[in-house]
């Protein structure tokens, strides 16, 4: 073996050497000279690594001829299309695609669009198809790749569904975690994050969430060791066990609902728990005053009730005849449901003296002539002047100076007594008919001078004068004057 | 590969990944680091991507190993097995 010389033209030596090496099957591709300049031509093996990978690529992928004819593709195409490999080759490649997927592949670098390939007894599958153009030897033939946009698109659902899903919980108005299996938290609503001051992803709940039972019979269920309870949270749903939240001013004397439920998978198989904290306080509250008010409405219908009974005994103790019964009774009870109206449109708070003055004498407005400063009057206070004045009116229509072309001067004045403040208060009648001397005290005189003197610890003076009857009363309006439980109008004062 | 400027120049003239080429590459680099220890330097070409490139060594079949320097150029056709056949070839004394 030598070399002939510097020339790089092959020596007769090398020329036999060569010939002998092809023949000894010591080379696998020889070189060929054709229209085109030198061309490899592989004796073996050349392009099985190439051929495996185009056959076992995830996208589908096939070269066709100049008119169309697919010439070769592989198995994932095939499998694409549902399709044995044998039927396709030779097959069209429009008649592959719904609308024929006239992609161009004569242009250097390819091209792509999007195209429905049909598939076997299947709906047609959304393809995005790459096409560009190879040289088969001297004939033009196009590269085809195929991508399955089916698995994309449902990754795109996929991540568009998780983004609702987070968006829903990051938005959600309640505080709402969920937990793992072992108890910690792997998300957070924001809501969460701001009664916590901080995000407690990553945490045990327990260790996030510092509760306490606000029903003592509950304590015992969030007492247990935080581990348990923390288990408990992830594996077992439970509802509605009402708890505070310690340490935490935005939370303080807030109650929330405890709840949990189980998160499941795609296989129903429970991956964790959804633990929601519902703010209820403002619910709590609604029901604390609930309760409260039903028992107020219960208490003073049974006060009512009392003072009816007892106005009832009284009257008809007092009536001569059945006539005079109901004509007392029935005025009674109108002053009594008046004093109730006033109460009921101030909702139980004081009452403007002038503006229970005004309804009270409506009747006689014009003769009634009322003289006094604003004052608060306590509801309390309100039933028994009522009836106070209902009886005064009663009398002075009969036989006083209503009954005639007289008037009535109701005036009052605020004083401030030993025990607080007072209202004095003077109902005056004149131009009445000459008023003779009582003989006995009647019952409306009775009943002024025992409701002053029970429901408003105060002091009643009646003054029989013959130009017409002068009546003070004198009572307290200030805070303690009265309890606010006791019953406006006893059985005491009418009894 | 290492560039020497006075050592062994080779030209491997293969074609994609036929199993001689790949053979006749993973043989020159071993007898190269037994024979010509940081005195070599290995240009392998691949005549599938640029087949206009075999005109410039007059090579017929793949794979061919040309020594370019030392002059004057030699030529060895094969996948380089037979290890005291490329030593002779390329004038390399058996270490």
């Amino acid at each position: 073996m030598s070399a002939s010389d510097n020339d790089t033209s092959i020596s007769s030596f090398e020329a036999e050497e060569t010939v002998r090496a092809i023949y000894q099957g010591a080379v696998d591709a020889v070189v060929v000279h054709g229209r085109n300049g030198p061309q490899i031509v592989t004796l073996s093996g050349a392009d099985e690594p190439y051929r495996v990978l185009v056959d076992r690529m995830s996208d589908g992928a096939l070269t066709m001829s100049g008119d169309g004819t697919l010439l070769y593709v592989n198995s994932r195409f095939a499998e694409m299309v549902s399709r044995p490999l044998d039927q396709l080759i030779g097959a069209s490649f429009t008649s592959l695609f719904e609308a024929g997927c006239a992609v161009d592949g004569s242009q250097a670098g390819g091209s792509r669009r999007e195209c429905q390939l049909l598939r076997a007894g299947q709906a047609a599958l959304p393809v995005s198809v790459w096409a560009g153009p190879i040289a088969l030897g001297d004939q033009p033939a196009t590269l085809v790749t195929v991508t399955d946009l089916s698995v994309h698109r449902r990754a795109e659902q996929i991540a568009a569904a998780e983004r609702f899903a987070r968006s829903i919980l990051e938005q959600a108005t309640e505080a709402i975690v969920v937990l793992d299996r072992s108890g910690s938290i792997t998300h957070a609503s924001d809501a969460a994050e701001h009664l916590l001051g901080a995000s407690p992803i990553g945490q045990r709940f327990t260790a996030a969430f510092k509760l306490e039972a606000s029903d003592p019979d509950h304590a015992g269920l969030l007492d247990r060791s935080s581990t348990s309870l923390d288990s408990m949270l992830a594996t077992k749903p439970f509802h509605g066990i009402e708890v505070r939240l310690r340490g935490r001013d935005v939370a303080a004397g807030r109650t929330f609902l405890l709840s949990a439920g189980p998160l499941f998978d795609e296989a129903k198989t429970a991956v964790g728990s959804i633990v929601t904290l519902t703010d209820i306080t403002a619910r709590k509250r609604a029901e604390e005053q609930q309760t409260m008010l039903v028992a107020e409405l219960n208490h003073r219908v049974k006060n009512i009730l009392a003072i009816v009974q007892s106005v009832a005994a009284q009257t008809l103790r007092n009536a001569g005849s059945l006539d005079t019964f109901n004509e007392r009774f029935a005025g009674r009870l109108r002053a009594l449901a008046l004093a109730h109206d006033i109460l009921t449109k101030t909702r139980w708070g004081g009452v403007e003296l002038t503006q229970l003055l005004t309804e009270i004498a409506a009747p006689y407005r014009e003769r009634v002539e009322l003289q006094g400063p604003p004052l608060l009057l306590p509801s309390q206070a309100v039933v028994p002047l009522s009836m106070v004045l209902h009886e005064l009116m009663t009398n002075a229509a009969k036989y006083g100076a209503l009954s005639a072309a007289g008037k009535v001067l109701l005036g009052w004045e605020r004083v401030e007594g030993e025990a607080g403040a007072m209202v004095r208060m003077l109902w005056q009648e004149s131009g009445g008919p000459t008023v003779a001397p009582r003989k006995k005290t009647g019952f409306g005189t009775m009943l002024i001078e025992r409701v002053v003197s029970y429901d408003l610890d105060g002091r009643a003076t009646l003054d029989f004068a013959p130009e017409g009857l002068t009546c003070t009363l004198q009572f307290g309006i200030g805070a303690g004057k009265m309890a606010p439980d006791a019953p406006p109008v006893s059985d005491r004062a009418l009894g | 590969m290492t560039e020497t400027t006075d050592g062994y120049n080779l030209r491997l003239y293969v074609a994609g990944q036929t199993p001689k080429s790949m053979a006749a590459m993973t043989n020159l680099k071993k007898i190269c680091e037994a024979h010509l220890p940081g005195r070599y330097t290995i240009t392998v070409i691949d005549l599938m991507k640029d087949p206009a490139l075999a005109q410039r060594d007059q090579i017929v079949a793949i794979p061919t190993l040309i020594r370019h320097l030392p002059e004057p150029l030699k030529r060895i056709i094969g996948d380089l097995s037979n290890v005291e056949k490329v030593l002779v070839g390329l004038d390399i004394a058996p270490a």
